[in-house]
């Protein structure tokens, strides 16, 4: 018995050592003008969100480019979004509450920004100032959120202001931060010179995207809300429209209103890079309209139910991510301007957006 | 684990008087009431005991820990005290029936069962029978059946101990077990227990900036009691009037996974269950009928609103059994089920549902060495009948019959079964999504193998068993999220088959005052989605996440005098995370040990003084993503015994 116990351990310590590769290959340098890189989530509380870098050049996939890095170390649970100022990466990770910063050649990590609540989506007017927005309170009761303004030089949150509840996807735009307050009916204005709430726009129910046109004017998709109990049983009641809105910051009360129908909540406004084509999603599908519209369009553009979509400005290339569920690994499909689809490559679980630099 | 093959090998074997009707005897004075075990329908299936002196080493912890240090099994496992689900032959959390004293004790709303509220000292006896058993143990035993019974100790007199319990990272609790025949026929037996933990260890976390260290946050078991107490009450002399009952109450914080930050999140699972049953055993034929109440609480609550759910199980069961000829016995039985549900995810109305189900159990050995059995079973569920699962058994002594005095005896054995898992309560009517249209998952499993006893004296025996294995589950459900709104529903999507084999070899040695064993054994499991539907986007042809592909354990078993020495060592191959077979849990190599030491008193007393140590070799592994195992941990019991 003895005799044959030496080389079964032996045996049982193989099986502990035959993992399979991981790839720890490091993270190609990107020319800045064929880098995109993809968001995944991750799955909730397993910590594995993630940013993929490709390179449109030679088709190049980095599934995990910060573990890839950074030795091996994990980028948090849910990578919401990320920003780009000055050649560095600004990634959004909202179970972990905090910005992990990286240089974008080598994607080596440069600082984290911790003390954020629920963080969502970055924005920066420069490479000292950055803003991003937290939501404040529980799901069953959320509070109004905080834009906080960040030391782009210290990696520190200066100062916060409160703005309205669950705030989304904000732009920069003339001087001005304009917050879209997703659980209200507004979008909450800060002066960038002194860093407070200039002003609150109404605009409709649940504005969670906004873009700006060509002209100057901004675009604010509205979700309309669908109110679910905030308890279980989650019912699921329709309580306004989704409304597209337009307006000129110099005068924000004049506003356009497209309103969509109540089958459905539209969602993810996209502008392209000559500023005159919006895309959005809607019931499934993805949209596109022109600027100059005065109604929506009836037909889709992509009949495809996306969780992520955006332009590349460099060549108005389309991307979409697609999340089947977050028990496998998801995938982005590449789409020229037409909408005709190219290719699609395999990344990390539930993809959610796309940075181009 | 250690008793697997004489497990087997008893449970097994038949009579050589099958008159009998069964192995089990309740001595009683000058009367023997025997009663029959489902387990002698199980012919040609694999049975893993946890034989009563391992579960006296682990009798404050839970069914997770004794699992995981001491079976290859696969568990999953979310940290001490966390969840854990059990995946019996790569099979999901929701097709391991486990079954208390005979009745289903799977949570209905989820079908399934924490490991880490079932106390292992609530049970006197554990086994485990891997392979799909419908027809015995009804839904659910797709993967397997776990087997919790709780019996009295019919030796005259009192006999009990008290134990306190201290261990690493703020561990504390106390047992407690007394058994005592007041009269010749009444037999009192009540077994209770209390623990908590801070589970406040350190672990390292790789970051950009290097490995750094953190303490567990929000992971303690706030508390965790148990109590079970057992009446039997001998009736004539063929009667035998039982009554049970099981009370947990466990209070924990859970622990939400490393990255994400600050959540407190808390959990409170209470479960009563009470059994009242009556057998009957005479010369050639016995029946038992049981009622048995059940309601369990589970109430969950983090920073948002809480959500709680209180099922209570009402359930009848009534069986017969009579012998057929000298050679076989044939067993027929009913049950019903009836599930009031007030679930906050159901909506504010209660939700009742009703089960039932029929089976025929047949065992024959046409000859002392050739063993059959043939089962069916038959469920009715609310959207209609449930696949009918029937069970075939063989087991044949190419040599000698294992019990018989031969130095070897080899065994053949096989069967072949399908089994069905009726949808959950979630699944059926939590609000979105539940499903009502959700047909039962169906199994089908073959097995086959061999059991091996060679025996060189009375003091050394060798005893092996292989078994290789391949078992389909179709319809197996899946929740996914609708491509229009959004909600998450389950829905019948996939096939998926898991084969492998299992060895074990124990090498016993009984020499003077010593009293020592060694065993190996190896899982090869081998689990993958083989066909879905459309909506299933999950690849096909992938390792299922969390299902290691090889599993092994080397344990030993050492008495002498006082003393007492049992180790550990168990191997775990990497384990994917999801679906996609691509990200993984790396492999493990786990030490765990027990030393103890009795020392007799004055007046029938002994004290035992236990020792045990977990992950000895501290390695530094995560038991679940972003769930950091504890490191090294000792623990320590000091246990005063009387008879």
């Amino acid at each position: 018995m003895r005799k044959h116990l030496i080389p079964f351990l032996a045996g049982l310590a193989l099986l502990a050592a035959c993992d399979p590769k991981t790839e720890e290959t490091p993270v190609p340098v990107t020319p800045p003008t064929y880098g995109v890189y993809i968001l995944s989530e991750g799955q909730f509380g397993v910590g594995d969100g993630a940013v993929s870098v490709f390179n449109k050049s030679n088709k190049a996939l980095t599934p995990d480019a910060f573990g890839s890095a950074n030795n091996g170390a994990k980028l948090g649970d849910v990578v919401q979004s990320m920003g780009v100022q000055d050649g560095r990466g600004y990634i959004v990770v909202n179970a972990s509450n905090k910005i992990e910063v990286v240089n974008l050649t080598d994607f080596k990590s440069v600082a984290t920004i911790s003390g954020l609540t629920q963080p969502r989506y970055f924005t920066s007017t420069s490479g000292t100032r950055g803003y991003v927005t937290e939501w404040r309170g529980p799901y069953t009761s959320y509070l109004p959120g905080v834009l906080s303004i960040l030391n782009l030089t210290t990696n520190t949150v200066t100062s916060r202001v409160t703005v309205g509840r669950n705030p989304e996807k904000l732009l920069a735009l003339g001087g001005k931060i304009y917050v879209p307050n997703s659980l209200d009916n507004t979008i909450s204005v800060i002066d960038e010179a002194t860093g407070t709430l200039a002003s609150t726009i109404t605009v409709a129910d649940g504005p969670s995207s906004l873009v700006a046109d060509k002209d100057g004017n901004v675009w604010a998709l509205c979700s309309g809300f669908v109110s679910y109990l905030s308890v279980p049983p989650y019912t699921l009641t329709r309580i306004s429209n989704g409304t597209l809105v337009r307006f000129n910051p110099g005068s924000p009360t004049t506003q356009l209103k497209l309103a969509f129908p109540g089958t459905a909540s539209p969602g993810k406004l996209r502008v392209n890079a000559a500023k005159d084509q919006l895309y959005y999603s809607f019931g499934g599908a993805e949209y596109q309209i022109s600027t100059a519209a005065t109604a929506l369009p009836t037909a889709p553009f992509i009949r495809r139910s996306f969780t992520g979509f955006d332009i590349d400005p460099r060549d108005n290339s389309i991307f979409a991510a697609v999340s089947p569920s977050y028990n496998s690994n998801g995938r982005f499909i590449r789409y020229q301007a037409t909408g005709a689809p190219i290719d699609s490559f395999e990344v990390k679980v539930g993809p959610n957006g796309f940075v181009f630099y | 684990m250690l008793c697997l093959l004489a497990g087997t090998a008893h449970a097994q074997t038949a009579p050589p008087d099958s008159a009998r009707l069964g192995q089990r005897r309740h001595r009683l004075g000058e009367v023997q009431v025997r009663a029959v075990g489902p387990e002698r329908f199980a012919v040609g299936s694999t049975r893993l005991e946890l034989d009563s002196a391992t579960l006296s080493q682990y009798r404050g912890g839970n069914l997770a820990d004794v699992l995981q240090a001491r079976t290859p099994l696969a568990l999953k496992y979310y940290g001490p005290g966390q969840l854990a689900t059990i995946a019996l032959r790569g099979t999901s959390a929701q097709h391991t029936a486990v079954l208390w004293n005979g009745l289903n004790i799977m949570l209905p709303t989820l079908g399934q069962n924490d490991f880490s509220l079932l106390t292992v000292g609530a049970s006197t006896s554990v086994a485990i029978q891997p392979g799909p058993a419908a027809a015995l143990y009804g839904s659910g035993a797709v993967g397997g059946a776990v087997l919790l019974n709780s019996a009295p100790d019919w030796r005259p007199g009192l006999r009990g101990s008290v134990q306190a319990d201290a261990g690493s990272f703020g561990l504390a609790g106390g047992s407690l077990a007394a058994t005592r025949t007041a009269t010749p026929s009444v037999a009192v037996r009540v077994a209770a227990s209390y623990r908590e933990a801070q589970n406040n260890y350190t672990y390292t976390l790789q970051e950009a900036r290097g490995p750094v260290r953190y303490t567990l946050q929000n992971a303690a078991l706030r508390h965790q009691w148990s109590l079970s107490p057992d009446v039997a009450w001998r009736i004539g002399q063929a009667g035998e009037l039982t009554a049970a009952a099981w009370l947990t109450d466990v209070d924990r914080e859970i622990q939400s996974g490393v990255n994400i930050v600050g959540t407190q999140a808390r959990e409170r699972d209470q479960s009563r269950r009470l059994v009242l049953g009556y057998r009957h055993v005479g010369a050639r034929q016995q029946w038992t009928v049981r009622g048995a109440w059940f309601e369990d609480i589970l109430n969950y609550r983090d920073g948002g609103a809480p959500s709680n759910s209180r099922v209570r199980t009402t359930q009848a069961q009534a069986e017969h059994t009579s012998a057929l000829g000298a050679r076989g016995s044939l067993r027929l039985g009913a049950e019903a089920q009836h599930f009031a549900a007030r679930v906050d995810g159901y909506g504010s109305t209660e939700i009742s549902e009703n089960r039932a189900a029929a089976f025929a159990l047949l065992r024959y050995d046409p000859r002392p060495v050739l063993r059959l059995s043939a089962n069916l079973r038959q469920a009715a569920l609310p959207a209609g009948l449930a696949p009918l699962t029937p069970t075939l058994g063989l087991e044949w002594d190419l040599l000698a019959a294992p019990d018989s005095a031969a130095a070897q005896a080899l065994t053949f054995k096989a069967s072949a079964a399908r089994s069905y898992r009726a949808p959950t309560l979630n699944e059926r009517y939590w609000r979105p999504g539940g499903n009502p249209d959700l047909r039962p998952e169906l199994g089908i499993g073959y097995e086959g193998g061999l059991r091996h006893r060679r025996a060189w004296s009375r003091r050394l025996a060798l005893e092996s068993e292989l078994t290789a294995f391949r078992q389909d589950v179709d319809d197996w459900v899946q929740w996914l999220p609708s491509a229009s709104t959004g909600i998450w529903s389950p829905r019948n999507l996939r096939r998926v088959r898991s084969q492998g084999v299992e060895a074990s070899t124990a090498l016993r040695l009984r020499q003077g005052r010593y009293d020592g064993r060694v065993q190996v054994a190896y899982h090869y499991t081998d689990t993958r989605k083989t066909q879905g539907s459309a909506a299933d986007s999950d690849p096909v042809g992938v390792q299922l996440a969390y299902v290691p592909l090889h599993q092994a354990s080397l344990s030993t078993d050492q008495h002498w005098r006082g003393w007492l020495l049992s180790t550990t060592l168990a191997f775990t191959s990497f384990r994917y995370i999801n679906a996609s077979g691509t990200d993984f849990l790396p492999g493990t190599g786990l030490l765990g040990a027990t030393l103890g030491r009795t020392v007799q008193g004055p007046a029938n007393t002994s004290v035992l003084l236990l020792l045990q140590a977990t992950n000895l070799l501290n390695q530094s592994y995560f038991s679940y993503p972003g769930r950091p195992a504890p490191p090294r941990a000792i623990s320590a019991s000091v246990r005063l015994n009387w008879r």
